[in-house]
This record gives structure tokens, sequence and C-alpha cells, in this order.
């Protein structure tokens, strides 16, 4: 594509800082301003001038994983900078990935195996080597393997992705275990859950390129998203340069909310509601676009046509008038028309939704009134709509599962507490254990995880975590002391993300597949170890062996097996320029439409659903057999699925890709649902706890900051400097009515507990609310996020800076108040439906 | 060598071939100089005039800059080369919340002598004398001091020839100077040189966007030369007639870093400094 040919900058940027000569060109004119800037790709030393080296890698301060330059200097790395050549970050970087740099040199940082010698939380720990520590591993991991038991070892990751993932899930297949923790139910699984009921997939995109219309309910996008940068800049600029309005629905003035168009405050819990009353304007005005309307099923009929379909969607959003929307939301009716008409007539939409909506009681079907939203407007994988995320398909070396290779039933939450897990529930991994009705394990180790500190009711965690007699040996692998860590038996020092190699793949903006690596800036400090590095080795420990020998091989392997990549110029290319896409790649729209091929052997139409399927790739014995039984009727059926009759045409249309066995069709009428008991239709369902609040209680929300993650960025300086307390949001009348004022120490409290802040009496926040943040109050983040240095020496280095720390405030933890309760759909973390009661303290 | 990077081969640029590096101003003091052969005849005797014009339309108060700028230059906690300001106005449910990146102004000084306040107030100016070179050959002479305006309009601090005594950082009516405590004052060892913000000088030498500017995800921050009229800030100025949009105009400095408006927040979100104190150049999300 054009715009993105090669430009000769670079050639010049790379020659050596003495050979900088470049001619201007007689032809031009040589007036003092006639220099074009170049945004990145070069650093130099401000103190000697000296140009710094640089080498493409990718970010890891949260999901989104930019890809970017690193510049080193005499061995230390200085600073770093969004990659230019990359179509996600378009060249630049937040103020997390700025900060990377303190994840490397913090003073609190382990750089050592530390094996527990008192007892677990007294923080007395002896330093011991990597061949005592793997060995130590391996003598516990060898006899479960050995007895048949794999699935008595757990690992639980935070944050993994990429290979990173791969590495880590390919050990665990070889040694046996399935019993592998997620972190996802505390994330967004709601919103993925009621995505792939319908489309079968999951991870929307929102095409800003190419958008003229935004509605966002709940997402802090210019804050923090799991694709900020590339998004957010997008969308700021479509605003400003092509004049795209944005409305926002939160109950905070977020920086998103303050930047929009407008910002439209709404009661916690009622998105949806909102959104089934947008419906119902568009359906009643006649304002819908029928194009998208055959591929939805909106009634148990798979056949109905676009009529029954528009008179059944009337009936289903009759009750959820903008009147009625108003009462309850307190959006205003003519606001809810305002905006369903400008949403519906705008040439595309996008419909934008994240924790806000989905992070309650029936997120799962909010993410799903949203999708509908879409739908009946066609703006779902069209340009400029709501579209299915585009990453890159890396190929990847894999080793063969052991023989024996099972898991433990402790993911996915009590029995009862949520119907599609798909996503698992993460934070109720800690009470099943402790209950023990799905067994439990005897080691269990996590990475890139904090759960005694992220999850709800953090504070029970801790103590699962704490009691030798609940499971018997914990390990960790942590770049820092914390909340968890103060609790293992083993700590392994981790590299941070700066350290190591990866190959990477997050969704793209622009529909376009980009793929990235993550390659060392520096040698890890210390004794620092990649787990990647670690795995192979204890494979050989305890006795097997991993079809990659560390994880620089692993990706190399990739590189060279992965195609396009290999093509041009695989492991090397990737590690000179860090980025590649396919330049023929138009950017992938409108999935749904690939006509299908259904003359293959075994393939039959399913009259009931308008199903193709492979009868013999179901395993059914015979064609007739499959006729009787139906697609639906057939277990494993939809692995078979060929495609959909769209209107007498083979289409690919949505897939059913998930858990969820489905036509493919959007089920928007949902027998999944109805069979469980939930609703069959998109529809608004009351928070339980919140029709049953006294007047003197309030919803208490969370939120992230610009510049902060959940919990792995407390200890870097740069941000904790910005941001290190978490006052109250409090509306001003809210506050008056409890005689609350700006800056009063205030007591939130619950049956859980009870928590002390500041007040931060605004006018930024809906009435009967108090948000606060949940990054702070650690009990260790070393002397940055914490005020004081670990308890134990690390071994890392001092930071003369640390003198000039200024702030004396950590802030407070919420939650210690939040319980750990799940959206019965989805099984997610209800974030945002925690009742409290606020007093001034 | 893994990943050195000596040629990528893409970059997101729309615009075609670009002249990287014809003409950065660069001091004869710098590190490197740069030979830029031009034609005789059109070399002239004209330096750049670097100025910085933010959107507020376009800042998002994500703070990239902020802290692009401390990991640039090594600032000490405590002080700032750049801050985003924010403030909260309006009464739920019609409540307002902006952004105002501020940093040194690079003033060009009053009209009389054309000194900036800073300057003027620094007991080491004038200083050596010194020679610019413009891009295009030319020389111009100058004076240099523990602060001093370079001719490209850049107002910098030469550690070396600072005595410590904070002058500049009083007389600066926009309170964004402080104490390096990682530099000494070169003149008296025993006291902290002052810092600020210098553009990035060195990548601007080097044809490379200062480091706020190159992360900033809404282009909020654009850099460049004013004396060029075909530059992106001198079109800005013309366009939104920014000559007037700059911070305290009253006070007769001359800034050149200019501010798009159209909402006239300026005024509104601004928080001046107190004299005496440096607390509003502390960059603190509520």
């Amino acid at each position: 594509m054009e715009k993105l040919n090669r430009r000769n900058f670079m050639t010049l940027a790379g020659a050596s800082g003495a050979a900088l000569a470049v001619g201007v060109g007689k032809s031009k004119k040589a007036l003092a301003g006639s220099v074009k800037f170049e945004n990145g790709g070069r650093d130099f030393s401000p103190v000697t001038g000296k140009e710094r080296k640089a080498i493409p890698t990718a970010c890891w301060q949260c999901v989104t994983r930019d890809s970017m330059i690193g510049y080193v200097e005499d061995g230390r790395l200085k600073k770093l900078e969004g990659h230019p050549g990359s179509i996600r970050t378009l060249g630049k970087l937040c103020a997390k990935g700025q900060a990377g740099v303190n994840q490397v040199y913090f003073p609190d940082r382990i750089l050592h195996p530390l094996k527990r010698v008192g007892k677990r939380g007294e923080h007395k720990w002896k330093r011991i080597s990597w061949d005592e520590a793997l060995d130590l591993v391996a003598s516990k991991l060898k006899p479960l393997r050995d007895a048949g038991t794999p699935e008595l070892f757990m690992y639980q990751y935070g944050r993994h992705k990429a290979s990173q993932a791969a590495t880590m899930y390919d050990f665990m297949a070889a040694y046996g275990t399935k019993t592998i923790g997620n972190h996802t139910s505390v994330c967004e699984a709601a919103k993925w859950v009621g995505q792939e009921s319908l489309w079968g997939g999951m991870y929307d995109n929102w095409d800003y390129d190419k958008t003229d219309y935004v509605v966002n309910f709940g997402s802090n996008q210019f804050e923090t998203h799991t694709n900020h940068i590339p998004t957010s800049q997008r969308l700021i600029r479509a605003m400003i340069d092509r004049g795209v309005p944005l409305y926002t629905f939160d109950v905070r003035l977020s920086n998103t909310a303050a930047k929009s168009t407008e910002w439209i405050p709404i009661n916690p819990g009622h998105d949806g509601l909102v959104m089934l009353a947008m419906i119902n304007v568009i359906m009643n005005e006649g304002l819908f676009r029928k194009d998208h309307f055959k591929f939805m099923r909106v009634t148990p009929d798979y056949h109905a046509t676009t009529d029954q379909k528009i008179a059944a969607i009337k009936k289903e959003v009759a009750k959820f008038t903008p009147a009625f929307a108003e009462k309850r939301s307190g959006v205003p009716a003519s606001k809810i028309k305002e905006i369903a008409r400008g949403f519906a007539k705008a040439k595309s939409a996008c419909l934008v939704t994240y924790r806000g909506t989905v992070m309650h009681y029936h997120g799962a079907d909010q993410e799903r009134a949203a999708m509908l939203l879409a739908a009946i407007t066609n703006n779902l994988d069209t340009p400029g709509g709501r579209v299915m995320g585009v990453g890159a398909g890396w190929k990847a070396p894999s080793t063969p599962a052991a023989k024996v290779h099972k898991g433990l039933h402790v993911k996915d939450g009590f029995k009862g507490e949520a119907v599609f897990p798909t996503h698992h529930v993460s934070h109720q991994v800690g009470p099943v254990i402790k209950d023990g009705f799905a067994g439990r394990p005897k080691v269990y180790w996590w990475s890139c995880y904090n759960p005694a500190f992220i999850n709800g009711d953090n504070n029970e965690w801790a103590s699962i975590l704490k009691d030798e007699s609940i499971i018997p040996f914990l390990i960790t692998s942590t770049i820092t002391y914390d909340e968890s860590s103060q609790y293992a038996d083993l700590i392994l020092p981790d590299v941070t993300y700066l350290e190591r190699w990866d190959w990477e793949d997050m969704v793209s903006a622009n529909q376009i597949a980009e793929f990235y690596i993550r390659q060392p800036l520096i040698k890890p400090l210390g004794e620092a170890r990649c787990q990647g590095d670690v795995w192979p080795d204890l494979a050989k420990r305890i006795g097997f062996e991993l079809a990659w020998k560390d994880k620089k091989d692993f990706v190399r392997q990739s590189c060279e097996m992965t195609p396009g990549v290999k093509e041009a110029g695989g492991f090397d290319y990737m590690m000179k320029e860090g980025v590649w896409h396919d330049p023929n790649d138009k950017g992938n729209y409108g999935f749904y439409a690939k006509k299908v091929d259904v003359s293959g052997d075994g393939v039959i139409l399913d009259k009931k659903t308008g199903v193709y399927w492979n009868w013999k790739k179901a395993g059914v014995k015979s064609e007739a057999a499959a006729k009787k039984a139906g697609y639906l009727g057939t277990k494993g059926a939809k692995k078979a699925y060929v495609a959909q009759n769209i209107e007498g045409t083979p289409l690919s249309a949505y897939a059913p890709n998930t858990k969820f066995t489905k036509s493919g069709l959007l089920d928007f009428y949902s027998d999944n649902f109805k069979d469980k008991g939930l609703p069959a239709f998109p529809t608004y369902t009351p928070t339980p706890e919140h029709e049953a609040m006294a007047k003197d209680e309030l919803i208490m929300t969370t939120y992230k900051v610009a510049v902060h993650s959940h919990s792995r960025t407390t200890h870097c300086k740069w941000l904790t400097e910005i941001k290190h307390d978490n006052p109250g949001w409090i509306n001003s009348k809210t506050a008056a009515e409890r005689g609350i004022k700006d800056g009063d120490t205030i007591k939130v409290h619950n049956k859980l507990g009870a928590i002390t802040t500041t007040a931060y009496v605004t006018e930024g926040i809906v009435p009967g609310v108090i948000a606060i943040s949940h990054h702070f109050g650690r009990q260790h983040s070393g002397i940055y996020g914490s005020g004081k240095n670990n308890p134990i020496n690390g071994g890392a280095s001092s930071d003369p800076d640390a003198k000039n720390m200024t702030w004396k405030k950590h802030g407070v933890h919420p939650n210690a108040i939040i319980p750990n309760s799940s959206d019965p759909i989805s099984g997610t973390q209800r974030w945002m439906d925690t009742v409290v009661r606020v007093a001034k303290a | 060598m893994d990943g050195s990077m000596e040629s990528p081969k893409r970059t997101k640029t729309k615009i075609g071939r670009r002249d990287v590096l014809k003409g950065a101003g660069m001091a004869v003091a710098g590190a490197a100089a740069l030979a830029t052969p031009v034609s005789e005849a059109e070399a002239a005797k004209k330096a750049p005039r670097w100025v910085m014009v933010m959107d507020l339309r376009k800042c998002i108060g994500c703070r990239a800059c902020t802290v692009a700028c401390k990991a640039e230059n090594d600032v000490s906690l405590g002080r700032f080369r750049t801050v985003v300001q924010e403030k909260t106005t309006g009464t739920f449910p019609n409540t307002k919340k902006g952004f105002l990146p501020i940093m040194c102004n690079h003033c060009e000084g009053n009209k009389k002598d054309k000194v900036p306040p800073c300057v003027k107030v620094c007991p080491e100016y004038p200083g050596p004398r010194k020679v610019f070179k413009t891009p295009d050959g030319g020389k111009i002479r100058y004076r240099g001091g523990a602060t001093y305006k370079r001719p490209d309009g850049l107002v910098l601090i030469d550690s070396e020839l600072c005595i410590g005594c904070g002058k500049c950082i009083d007389g600066c009516p926009y309170g964004v100077r402080s104490f390096n405590p990682f530099v000494k004052a070169g003149k008296k060892p025993e006291k902290m040189a002052a810092d600020k913000c210098d553009m990035c000088k060195e990548r601007v030498a080097n044809g490379i966007d200062p480091s706020c500017v190159n992360t900033c995800q809404g282009r909020a921050r654009i850099f460049g030369d004013l004396n060029d009229p075909n530059s992106e800030v001198a079109k800005l100025v013309k366009e939104h007639d920014l000559a007037k949009n700059v911070l305290l105009p009253e006070e007769g400095t001359d800034p050149h870093v200019f501010y798009i408006d159209p909402d006239n927040m300026l005024k509104d979100l601004y928080t001046k400094r107190e004299k005496g104190k440096l607390d509003h150049y502390v960059d603190l999300i509520p």
C-alpha cells in the first residue's frame, strides 16, 4: 500500500553521528526553515550528544503491547519510544510505556532466587542458586507427574500472551497439567462471553480511521484500554481532523468523557438499558438498515423473514422506551433519542463498550444489546464500524503433550456461580481451592500475577496463600516483592519485558495484522531469568525434553515457520526491523460474507438451522444418522460447521468458534441462553443488590487512570510521582448530604470491612456513587509504591533519585471491601456493583 | 549484532520523501557539527526559529509527554521540564474538564532588547562570545551565559557557567525552571545548576522531533521552524492567528509556545505560579 511505502529517512538515520552530512539539493531553497522533522527512530544523549543504540522491541506495561524502539547508552537502557514503522502504534507510546525504564532499575527489584526460611509472611528468606531452586521445583513436580497426578500442579498467570503464553502452555502440556488459571474474569470476560454467544468470536475493534460517529459506553480509552495507543490516538484525530462526534456515557467524568463531544452521566449498570432504548427509537422511527438482518436470528425461527424480524425486535424492545430508560438510567429521554438518531443516520458508526458496561450483574447481556445496536444499523465488521479484531497468526514449535494430561476443575467458580464461564472465574480460584470441592493443587505457581491484591476480597486471598494447610508449596516468578509473593515458598527472579524475547500478536486498529517481536534491550540484571528459558531447563530436570531450547530459539523457530514473516527474511529480518505486515493486505472486513464451497465430501444442509456441516468431520456414523440427529443434536457438530445458508447462498457467516453451539446466524435469540434460564433476547435486568439498597447507601465503582496499570506499575517512580493517592470521587450533593467537604477524611464501609480515604468532592460524577481507583494501597510495592523499601533485600542497586521523592501518600485499596461476586452469565467479577456507606471519618 | 536498527523498511508517514537533517539549527558548540552543503548563491544568514504549537483540542491529558521528558532528560523526582495542568469546571451535569500542557516558552524577550527575563537576571550573562552556524552555512555571533538565548530561539542553560544562584528560577514569570540535583553548578560546585526544557536540542540538531512531540498521541504538540513559511507551525500560527494565544502575554516576554484554543479555555485552565513557589509546575492527577 502506497501510504506504507518505504521512506528513506531511516537510511539517513542509520548513519552514525559523524556522517550526518546530507545534501540539501541545489534545486531547493536553503532558507533556514526548510527542515522536515522525523518523529522518531533515533535518540541522542542530552549530555554528550552521542547517538544511542536503537533496538526494536515491544512494550508489556499493559496488554496493548505496543511495538517500540529501546535506546541504550553504554549498556544502560535510557529511553523507550513507539516504533515509527508500526502500523499499530504509529510511533506513539503512552506514559506507562515511557516509564518502562523504571521496571528495570527500580531499587526494590528481586534479582536472585529466594527460598523461604521463616513462616509464610515472616519475610525471612535465604538466597539460593538457580540450580538449587530448579532442583527444588523438580523435586515437587516430578513425583506428581510420576504418580499420574500432574493436575495437582497448578499454574496461574496474570499477563501472559503470545509466545510468553505459548512457551508456558507447551511446557505444561508436555508435563501433563491442564490446571492453568488466568485472570480474564477480573478484566472483561463478560464482554467476550456476550460476543461469543453472537458472532462466535471475541475482541471487537473500533474502526476509527474510517468511522463517522462514535458512541462510547463505559470505556475510558483516552486513559487506558486493552488496545490503548492504537485506538486512542486514532479516535482523537478522527474527532479533530474529521469532525467525528464522540458521545460518552459514564458515571464519572473520565478524561475520555471530558474530551468527548458530550459527556452523558449515567447511573451504574444501566448502559444496556440505554442501548435498548436507542434500539427502540431506531426501530420505531424506521432508522434501521436491513442489510444485516439476513445474518440475524431474533426469534426461535431460523428462517424468519426480514419483516418478521423487524416486528419481533420492535416487540422485544417495546417496553424500553426512552422515558422508561430515563427513569432508571438518569439519561434524559431527549438525549437518548438524539444520539440514537445520530448513530443510525451516520454513514458508519462505532458502538464502544468496556468495563463500565460489562463488569456488572448480567454484564454479558448488556454486551449483547451493544451488538444488536451495531447489527441493526449495519455497523458490524463494516468499514467505520464495530469490527472483529485482527491480530498476527504466528506458527510456533510445539512439544507433544504428555500421555497423562488433565486438570482440576478449580477454574470456573463455585457450582451454579456462572452459566458460561468460557473465560473462567479466576477471582474465585483461591476460594474454590480453599473450599476443596474440586480438589486442591499441591503446588501452585503464579507469574506476572498478584492474586492477593488484584482480586475482590483480596484479604481473603492473602489468608488462603498464607495457610500452608491449603496449598503446601507455592512458587512465584516475579520481579518484585508484593502482597502475594510474600507468602511464597520459593521466589524465582523473573526478567522484565525489556530483557527478554517474544513474538507478539496484539490486534491492529486498522484491520491489517501486524507481526512484531520483543527482544532484550540489555542483559538481564543480576540472576533474573526469563521463564521461557527456565521451562526447557526444568523439563530436563523432571525428565522430558521440549521442542525448543530457550525463548530466543522458540522465537527464532516461529519466525522461520510463519508464512509472510519467513519470506520477508525470518528471524534476522524481525531482529532488525521489529515489525512486519503484508504490504498487500487491504484490511479485513465483512468476514461473514465470504462464499463457501459446500460440495465437499460429507457436507450436508441442516434444514432446521440452515447450517451446512460435515457429518464425517463430526464423527457421525452415517449421513442418515447425521440427518436424523441434526446439526444441533450432534455433539461436537460445531467443529464440523461449514457455512450458513443465507438467502440461498452458502456464506461463512458467524461460525461458532467458541464453546457456544450455534448456527452461523447472530443469535440475538439464543437457545444457549434460554435453555439455561437466561434471557433469550437482550433485555434489562436490574442488579439485585441495587434494588435492595437503603437510602443512605451508595454504589462504589472503580477505575483506572492514565498512568497506571492495575497492579504492575506503582514501583515505577515516574508514574507514581504523578498519581499515588486515590481519593473517593463523590458528587457535591451526595457529599453535602453526609456533611462531607472536599479533602475530608472519609470512611467507606460495608459488611466486608472499611477503608479510609479522602473525599474528592466534584461535579464530575453522578450523585449516589463513590468512585475509587484501584491501583493503590499497596502493602509492598517498594519505596515508590508503598513509601518503604521491601522487607527483603532483592539485590538491586539503590536509586540516588529516591532522596528526591516528594510524595507521602500511597492510597487505599478498594478491593478489600469488594466481594468476589460474579455475573451469573459469564462469571465476570462485578467491580461496579458494590454497595457501601460513606461517612466522614 | 542482535537487533540493531539500521534501516527499517517502513514508516507510518503518509507524506512523501522527507528531507531530514537538511538544516537542524546547530550551535558550533554543539556535539556533532552538521556539514550542510548548499550552493553559495543561496547561502543566507538566517537561523530557524524553533517553536511549539499546542493544539488544546487534541490534548487528552494522557501524560505521555510528562513521562517521556522525564526519561529523555533524566529529570529528577520532584522536578519537571513539562507538565499537564488540568481543571474541572461547571456544575453537574454540565461539567467540563480540560488539559493544558505547559513548558518553557522559549521567549523571544521584550521588544526593546529581545532578552528573555530569565536571561536578563542571569549574573553570568552576557558571557562568552559564541557563533551560531545557520543551516545554510552563514554565521551568527551571539553571547553565551549560564542562561542564554541562541539565535534559533532556544533559551538554554550552560551548567558549566552556572553559579546556582536561582535568580533565573525566580525571574521566570512562568515558573518552569528548577534546580537539578544531579548536576552541579560549574562555577559553584557546592550548588545545583538550574534546569529546564531545552527542546531536546540534541534530537533537534539531528532532525528528530523533541521527545514530548514524538510520543504525543493526538499530535497536540507540533514542533518546527516559525521562520519557514511552509512549516506546519508557521501555517498553524497564521491559520489560527496564534500570535496572542500564549501564556501571560501581558508580561511582554513574547513566548514562543502557542496554543490552538478555539474554545477559549486557556485562561480558565492555566494555573499561574505563586511568587517564590513552583507548586503549579508539578504534574499531579487528582
